[in-house]
């Protein structure tokens, strides 16, 4: 399972093709925190279709990640 | 008040002469920076810098901190390096790849448009989307010439075409010597810090007069015929290109020795594959391009084209200023590029001789200048032997600061007249 780092100076993440599963998916980690995400192909297909305003609504600090509301 | 700050700059600038302090005074050096730096346009950075969509660079106008980057529908764009929240950076790799800008210090996020996206636990602004008017700082006026990115703090005035007048010609013959007609910005900076104030080095740039002496060590060792094209025997002239932007025009002396690639110290043999493609390209009017070479122009007031080198001056005090420095690269040319990345290693690089050299003299003439006596640097070398060419243009010999008074009539014309009546060009109270 090769890993390969994608990183800027605002972001670390590992990425791999995990294939525990039944069908291969992307393991993600964000280096930083340690949490990991796994995508599906399905998942995978529609953040490439996703237009570029959704992308941008979920770089939103609020919107998932920082929220006062959570919990 | 605007009648005493012109008399003063009129007292201080003569045809012939300058006054040491305007190398020196902290308050000239500050009325520089909104009467230029603030307002006219600056060049910034080039598109090859920023290649890919969401490239960003760090890059600098004057004292700013300016991120250059490109969106992702390829649009250049120059944001200060500023979070409109609380000022702190929110860039800090001299280069990267990303569509949006993370502050650290509160997490608040903006799009590399400059547009904000959004921040932390937006209850304490009453929900989200309620600070759309912020985002990071915008260069108003953003202008593109054969790939060459300029920002300009002024809303509103002259264009980027009507600024560069008679050197965009200069800027045409660069990229013409690629064989894809584009230059290409990829060797990487060295920044070079001199304790000297940057008029020194615009001036120095096309000064003809003094490579023989400050560069004789470099030009004896590289056995070069580069000290020759500055001497009272060339044909190459000096030429004022209007604007504050001039050049030292060597293509007298090349079309004299009419040798292909003699502009370069070299011959075709050494570089077959490129004059085939020059050829290829040109055809017969390839023979001319690759006899009469790169400029060596100086564009007002901080990009310094040398052939096969470009130099950017920041300033940043009466005495501080930065010279970033590259070598120039052809595109579709990869045969020249290793030899133009050579050469620049050996004159500008870090243990280079040419920049080195000028570095010396740019510190020690600083040190002069604040001497008390005299009180005036002294320009006139070549003046009764000026004429006018074919394009209307002042020029004189290859040794003459015919360039260092056309640098200061338009220094002179930029801190005398039209001046900001408040704040800043760039709309700051200071």
């Amino acid at each position: 399972m090769p890993v390969e780092v994608v990183g800027n100076e605002f972001a670390q993440v590992a990425v791999s093709v995990d294939t525990d599963a039944n069908s291969p998916r992307l393991r993600i980690e964000d280096l930083r925190s340690g949490r990991v995400r796994f995508l599906d192909a399905l998942e995978l297909e529609t953040l490439v279709h996703l237009p570029e305003g959704k992308l941008q609504s979920l770089l939103d600090p609020s919107a998932d990640r920082w929220r006062e509301d959570r919990e | 008040m605007t009648t005493t700050i012109a008399e003063r700059y009129d007292a201080l600038i003569e045809p012939e002469r300058v006054h040491g302090s305007l190398y020196t005074s902290p308050e000239i050096f500050a009325d520089e920076l909104e009467q230029i730096w603030y307002r006219t346009w600056v060049y910034v950075g080039h598109v090859s810098e920023i290649a890919q969509p969401n490239d960003y660079v760090r890059k600098t106008i004057g004292p700013q901190d300016v991120v250059m980057t490109r969106g992702a529908d390829g649009e250049v764009h120059l944001l200060l390096n500023r979070c409109a929240h609380r000022g702190n950076l929110v860039c800090e790799a001299d280069a990267g790849n990303s569509s949006s800008f993370r502050c650290p210090y509160h997490g608040w996020t903006y799009r590399n448009t400059g547009d904000l996206v959004g921040y932390p636990f937006p209850q304490g602004y009453g929900g989200r989307g309620k600070l759309d008017e912020l985002g990071l700082g915008r260069v108003p006026r953003v202008a593109v010439y054969q790939g060459f990115v300029f920002g300009s703090f002024a809303p509103d005035g002259p264009s980027l075409a009507e600024h560069l007048g008679e050197a965009a010609g200069e800027l045409d013959r660069l990229v013409r010597l690629s064989p894809q007609g584009e230059v290409e910005i990829t060797a990487g900076f060295l920044k070079h810090r001199a304790r000297a104030n940057w008029k020194l080095l615009a001036e120095n740039e096309t000064d003809g007069y003094h490579p023989q002496f400050v560069h004789q060590s470099i030009f004896s060792v590289a056995e070069s015929g580069i000290g020759a094209l500055y001497g009272e025997k060339s044909t190459a002239v000096t030429r004022d290109l209007g604007g504050g932007h001039s050049e030292n025009d060597l293509r007298p002396e090349f079309r004299r020795l009419a040798a292909p690639m003699g502009w370069f110290g070299t011959t075709e043999k050494k570089v077959p594959h490129y004059v085939a493609a020059m050829r290829e390209r040109h055809g017969d009017a390839a023979e001319e391009i690759l006899v009469e070479g790169a400029p060596h122009v100086m564009i007002f007031p901080n990009l310094f084209i040398a052939e096969i080198q470009l130099f950017t001056i920041q300033p940043l005090a009466a005495d501080l200023t930065v010279q970033h420095v590259t070598a120039i690269g052809l595109k579709g040319a990869p045969e020249m590029n290793t030899r133009m990345l050579q050469q620049s290693i050996g004159s500008v690089g870090p243990a280079g001789l040419l920049l080195a050299d000028d570095t010396e003299m740019y510190e020690r003439n600083q040190a002069g200048v604040a001497e008390l006596r005299p009180e005036w640097l002294d320009i006139r070398r070549g003046v009764g032997r000026e004429s006018v060419d074919e394009r209307g243009l002042t020029i004189g010999g290859a040794t003459d600061e015919t360039a260092m008074r056309g640098f200061w009539r338009h220094y002179k014309r930029l801190m005398t007249t039209d001046r900001v009546a408040a704040g800043t060009a760039a709309g700051t109270p200071r």
